[in-house]
């Protein structure tokens, strides 16, 4: 069992404080987490739209040539994985990674199974289902968007197309996006609050420890130091003056040294007062009785004098 | 109530655990009882261990994600509906770790019994679940063990002073009734 006041009171404080704001820093980590991610997807799904009415037009006029410029312009830019266009059978049209051309998609991956899960794919989905999270082949973390590429009224209207108006989705878009911006804003904020996490603790369980220490422990230990003072006897040592309950305290054991003081007075005044009285009692005789039995007598007389008290 | 000032501490010294009620029973009865207390309360003074035993298993389990629990049947989930939001159970999860450590201050301050620590378990084990039914536990996982781990902590603590003061009250009152027996 801890036995020191110091211990008593600051542990437990210590450890609910700790322990609190570490809960809280995890849990505003994760909704910030997410947060950041949503705006993240959200921004790609944003490039994403803005690459399919980017090649709307070359895919109106079927311009293979300006389409695959297009998508080999976007894909050398910082920070994109990927860029792929694949048509509704999920075959692979256009690809910034040209070993990937006319091959077809896994539609149980984690960027399809979300459409194609049930036996009819969804024709539309939001921003965060058509999101993706994962490690591609060069192992860096990716988000990838999957925009749907939707048959409009200048596809299926054209003469030199053959979309039929009853097809909703022509193919899809798939755009992958490094996460490592978004790693580094999160392990920025992660260490910061780390820092700002140890800063309060400091600060709290600190400022307690030193309050407690000089309002409480320091005049605590004073008042002890005097009661010491007082059990050997010294009377002189004093006790200085303390605000509020401790002012109290201070005052009673004061209260208290100053009786005991008059007390030890009285009692060797009282002492000297019998010690006289027996020599002016006593008969004197020539042989003086030895001191030890003298002084047996003068120690009985003042028991009894005690007990009479 | 407290007595008039004497200057010279004549009042009888009440300091220290009261007697027992029934000065009158049989000396070796009491301590007897005394030491089936101190028994008893040392046996509760170990609970909080176990409580963090406990809860340190369901932690694992919740960090594989209760993949050693066979999952929901459909209709089940079906009863019970979407999952909460997870910002709503974070909320939640603040505002129970919160008052569970204030209420335990509280009861460390008015020195009254320690107790709850296997109820504190039981809904940790809740936030765990809540927390894999909305798809979050990986995000969220650490919050909940470092709830856990500080309410126990505290828990724990308070329970094994309470406990050690109990006993040492009680070994004071054996030694008592050893010098009068």
């Amino acid at each position: 069992m801890i036995r020191s006041l110091a211990g008593k009171a600051i542990i437990p404080v210590t450890v609910a404080v700790t322990g609190f704001v570490i809960i809280c820093c995890i849990l505003l980590y994760s909704v910030m987490k997410v947060d950041m991610t949503a705006d993240a997807v959200r921004q790609a799904t944003v490039l994403a739209g803005t690459v399919v009415k980017s090649t709307r037009y070359a895919m109106l006029k079927s311009d293979d040539e300006n389409l695959r410029d297009i998508i080999a312009n976007i894909s050398i830019q910082q920070g994109v994985e990927h860029v792929r266009i694949f048509n509704k059978k999920g075959l692979i049209e256009f690809s910034s990674d040209p070993g990937e051309i006319k091959h077809f998609v896994d539609k149980k991956t984690a960027g399809c199974i979300g459409c194609h899960s049930g036996p009819v794919p969804a024709a539309r989905l939001g921003e965060m289902e058509q999101a993706r999270q994962f490690v591609n082949g060069k192992g860096r973390e990716v988000i990838a968007i999957t925009a749907p590429i939707y048959n409009e009224p200048d596809c299926f209207n054209a003469a030199c197309h053959f979309h039929p108006p009853g097809q909703k989705v022509l193919g899809t878009l798939d755009i992958g996006l490094s996460r490592e911006p978004l790693q580094q804003a999160l392990a920025t904020m992660r260490g910061r609050m780390m820092i700002f996490t140890a800063m309060i603790l400091i600060l709290t369980v600190g400022g307690v420890s030193a309050l407690l220490g000089r309002t409480i422990l320091e005049p605590l230990r004073m008042i002890k130091d005097y009661c010491d003072s007082l059990c050997r006897g010294d009377f002189k040592q004093g006790l200085p003056r303390f605000e509020g309950q401790l002012e109290e305290l201070a005052d009673s054991v004061r209260r208290v040294g100053t009786d005991l003081e008059k007390a030890g007075i009285a009692l060797r005044q009282a002492e000297e007062k019998l010690t006289l009285l027996e020599r002016q009692t006593e008969v004197p005789t020539p042989q003086a009785t030895p001191p030890d039995k003298a002084s047996k007598r003068a120690e009985d007389a003042r028991t009894e004098n005690r007990h009479g008290d | 109530m407290r007595g008039p000032r004497t200057g010279m501490g004549t009042e009888p010294h009440t300091a220290g655990p009261a007697e027992p009620p029934f000065n009158n029973a049989d000396p070796e009865a009491l301590r007897f009882a005394s030491l089936e207390k101190i028994r008893r309360l040392r046996k509760t003074a170990n609970r909080g261990l176990w409580a963090m035993a406990l809860f340190l298993a369901v932690s694992i389990g919740a960090l594989d994600g209760f993949s050693f629990l066979p999952s929901l049947p459909e209709p089940v989930k079906n009863l019970l509906g979407g999952s909460p939001p997870t910002i709503m159970i974070s909320g939640l999860l603040v505002l129970y770790s919160f008052s569970a450590l204030v209420l335990i201050l509280a009861r460390m301050i008015g020195d009254s019994s320690a107790h709850g620590n296997f109820y504190h378990v039981a809904y940790l084990a809740f936030f765990y679940g809540f927390y894999h039914l909305a798809g979050s536990l990986a995000d969220n996982f650490w919050a909940v063990f470092a709830s856990g781990v500080t309410i126990l902590t505290l828990e724990g603590y308070h329970l094994w002073t309470w406990c050690s003061k109990r006993v040492k009250e009680e070994l004071e009152a054996v030694e008592r009734l050893e010098r009068k027996g």
